[in-house]
């Protein structure tokens, strides 16, 4: 595909609360093995994609710790492959890494993005799990003559309604985008075209729409580039009917982490792989007297107590009599004997200690902050 | 000329073996490249051997059946072996001027590729083989070496004494200098036996290799030939005591027990060993979903598994189905497997991608039998559908369509 995917690597509108304090979103673990960058990553790379870019805006020491050299992703490429934009330190600004908008972001980039000799660019956000069909939306921009073609759906997200502060749509009969808005309601279940934050566009405009945007103090991608030149450029509508997963809210990311227990998500997510780092973890080992009931269950754990309808990451442990329910337990943690965990959220090397007991709601799980000793 | 860096010491790996006691597992695959322990390999132990005791330059013989075996090596990466120098090689046999033959022997393998070893100039050359289980720093054993200033180390462990005539077994004098050698004596006069494992000094090494390939009467064997005709000679041969975990995996019921080990409440070998892990390649699949009808007791289930059956004392790897109702116990699944509704496995190992159909019955008919006298094993072979309700029985190995009730 002549195309160079970016990742923006960040939302500027999510609250995961602990979950994003030493991370940014898109190496929040999910699923189990996984980040969340994986998914995106694999989306590019299962339609052709391998040359991208993934702009970090701060607390990327997660993120680049597990992208590497991009060697899972078959990313490691000579034409192509993966760069991580890390913010720097310039001369004209005062604070490196704060971006006033994605253009912002774009423009500081610039100097990356043109050296790749992708004719078109897919933009994407990590807060939106999907599984855009890329082949088919570049030759559908390319087919339509669109200036810039974005993807939108009428789905509602995971939690029953529009996902507030995203993109609302009017489109006319051929798809041309007409009017766009910001949401603003909580909770809206109207029946509205919602813009899933991704874009296709050719990159030499891209580079002129952002330096033009820049030259006059203006950062944001849907306000101060769609909005204004809606009448000017042809925006074009592609319509997305696959699944979706929001990992905005912790709200967000409980439903789905909880949705992967359904064998027809894990169908749809994994019908072409997903890669992700690989830890050579030995394989799970299940012992005399635990009990396992609808769970999702990564390599290296070793299970002796319960665990019912939860996400457990890689060489999670589970002591003797220790109950895990309705949870997600993320990597090498350790819940030992007797613990019981109700709707909880445990972060990476937590340690749980004996005869505890933690107990949160569905509306709002107990987070455990990365290497709490509990 | 491309820079190349001279290592003190390069491994060349035996993987050409077929390993016909393994029957159907080796079919399509050569030995090396037989499932072991929930998503390895048996080559991933040598390997990964290497690599853990710093040896980065290794050759990998191979002969029978190497696509399989080709295509898992590859670049060599999952083990860190892709690298600028060194490395990890395949080397088939090849045609050379107007000759150019098979691998005749073990010896004479390494005989076929002095020029491959020469490329590295190593003061030593480590031999190993693709059919064994084990955790051994070989670092260890070439100090060992180097301090007797020996011209061939061979490991050894203690067998119990009515095993030792399975092996090559050798008698030491108390500086364990090699007295004798005998290749699977009946008799034996020790109980020390060759690991399959040996350190040479490569210019004593490269000139035995070259008188055992003039004579017409070897078998260009390591173990038949060259060591005997070192000792006879009174070289400096020594052996290097080995006190850990190793087991021969060329028969099936050896590889079930290796497996088996595994599960064992002190296993006698640990996986989960960070310093010294055990690399394989990837299986790329999601986390496995334990479903809710699950039982599990003692059991090791790998990536991608999916599982609402009952399992007890098994191994699954990548991808295996159980569905309920289905009872797996002291089996050894491989990739893919699939066991459908009520069916039940028993003492056995299904190869990759088999399917066993409902109600279908593998292994002791009756469980009550594996609680008494040695088990026999059933193998149901790669790509094998077992249709609904039919019965393999202990100890048999089947391959292709089995459609009805078969008799031993």
């Amino acid at each position: 595909m002549n195309a160079l995917g970016i990742i923006f690597s960040y939302s500027e509108r999510e609250n995961l609360r602990e979950l994003t304090k030493r991370r940014t979103l898109a190496s929040l673990p999910i699923a189990g093995k996984y980040r969340v960058i994986d998914f995106h990553l694999s989306n590019f790379v299962n339609d052709g994609i391998y040359d991208v870019s993934v702009i970090a805006k701060n607390n990327y020491h997660s993120l680049t710790d597990h992208l590497g050299a991009g060697k899972e992703w078959d990313l490691i490429r000579k034409r192509g492959g993966l760069r991580i934009l890390t913010p720097f330190a310039r001369h004209d600004s005062e604070k490196p890494g704060i971006y006033r908008g994605s253009i912002e972001a774009l423009a500081y980039n610039m100097h990356s993005i043109r050296r790749s000799m992708a004719e078109y660019v897919v933009l994407t956000g990590s807060s939106i799990l999907c599984n855009v069909d890329y082949k088919d939306l570049i030759e559908t921009h390319i087919r339509t003559n669109a200036d810039v073609t974005t993807v939108f759906t009428k789905q509602k997200g995971a939690l029953g309604g529009i996902p507030q502060g995203v993109a609302i749509m009017n489109f006319d009969e051929n798809n041309r985008l007409t009017n766009i808005g910001l949401e603003t309601e909580e909770n809206n279940t109207g029946d509205v075209n919602w813009g899933l934050d991704i874009f296709v566009v050719r990159k030499s405009l891209l580079e002129s729409l952002v330096a033009d945007a820049m030259s006059y103090g203006r950062f944001d991608f849907n306000e101060d580039i769609i909005k204004r030149l809606i009448s000017n450029l042809t925006f074009q509508g592609y319509e997305y009917n696959g699944y979706l997963l929001e990992v905005n809210t912790v709200a967000g990311y409980i439903q789905a982490s909880m949705s992967f227990l359904d064998p027809y998500v894990r169908a749809k997510v994994f019908q072409r792989p997903i890669y992700t780092k690989n830890k050579d973890s030995v394989p799970t080992r299940y012992y005399d007297g635990c009990y396992v009931n609808h769970s999702i269950i990564s390599d290296g754990c070793r299970i002796e107590g319960t665990v019912e309808n939860s996400i457990l990451s890689r060489g999670v442990r589970v002591a003797k009599n220790a109950i895990v329910k309705n949870s997600v337990i993320m990597q090498n943690t350790e819940i030992m004997r007797d613990v019981t965990l109700d709707h909880v959220i445990l972060d990476k090397d937590v340690i749980v200690r004996e005869y505890r007991s933690l107990s949160g709601h569905a509306t709002y799980p107990v987070i455990v902050e990365k290497g709490s000793i509990v | 000329m491309p820079y190349r860096q001279n290592r003190q010491m390069v491994a060349m790996l035996l993987a050409g073996g077929q390993g016909s006691r393994l029957g159907v597992l080796t079919n399509k695959v050569a030995k090396p490249a037989v499932p072991f322990g929930g998503k390895y390999r048996i080559i991933d132990f040598p390997l990964s051997n290497c690599v853990n005791s710093g040896i980065d330059t290794v050759g990998v013989l191979t002969q029978y059946q190497p696509l399989e075996l080709n295509a898992y090596i590859g670049s060599g990466q999952p083990w860190d072996l892709d690298r600028q120098n060194g490395g990890v090689f395949i080397l088939p046999p090849y045609v050379k001027g107007k000759s150019g033959e098979w691998y005749k022997g073990t010896a004479n393998a390494i005989f076929q590729n002095i020029n491959f070893i020469d490329l590295y100039e190593p003061e030593y050359v480590l031999i190993l083989s693709g059919d064994h289980i084990y955790k051994m720093n070989y670092q260890l054993m070439l100090k060992e070496h180097i301090a007797k200033q020996a011209d061939c180390t061979i490991a050894v462990l203690q067998v119990p004494w009515e095993e030792a005539s399975r092996f090559g077994v050798m008698s030491v004098d108390n500086d364990f200098k090699i007295q004798e050698f005998e290749e699977k004596p009946e008799n034996p006069r020790s109980n020390l036996a060759s690991m399959g494992v040996y350190i040479f000094s490569w210019a004593k090494l490269k000139e035995y290799l070259q008188k055992d390939e003039l004579n017409p009467e070897s078998q260009n064997d390591f173990g038949k030939d060259l060591i005997p005709s070192m000792l006879s000679k009174n070289e400096k041969m020594y052996a290097y005591e080995f006190k850990g975990y190793w087991k021969d995996v060329g028969t099936i019921e050896s590889l079930w027990d290796a497996n088996m080990d595994l599960l064992l409440a002190n296993a006698p070998i640990e996986l989960d060993d960070p310093p010294w892990r055990i690399y394989s390649r990837n299986a790329n699949m999601p986390p496995q979903y334990i479903g809710t009808n699950a039982i599990l007791v003692n059991a090791s289930i790998s990536d991608g598994c999916n599982i609402d059956g009952t399992i007890e004392n098994s191994i699954l790897f990548p991808g295996v189905k159980v569905e309920s109702g289905a009872v797996v116990s002291n089996s050894v699944l491989f990739s893919g497997a699939v066991v459908k509704q009520n069916a039940v496995v028993e003492h056995a190992i299904l190869a990759e991608d088999c399917i066993i159909n409902e109600r279908a019955h593998i292994g002791q008919a009756k469980r009550t039998e594996a609680a008494e006298g040695p088990k026999k094993i059933s193998v149901v072979g790669q790509d094998t559908v077992v249709e609904a309700a039919a019965v393999v029985y202990a100890g048999e190995s089947v391959e292709g369509i089995i459609t009805k009730e078969v008799r031993e």
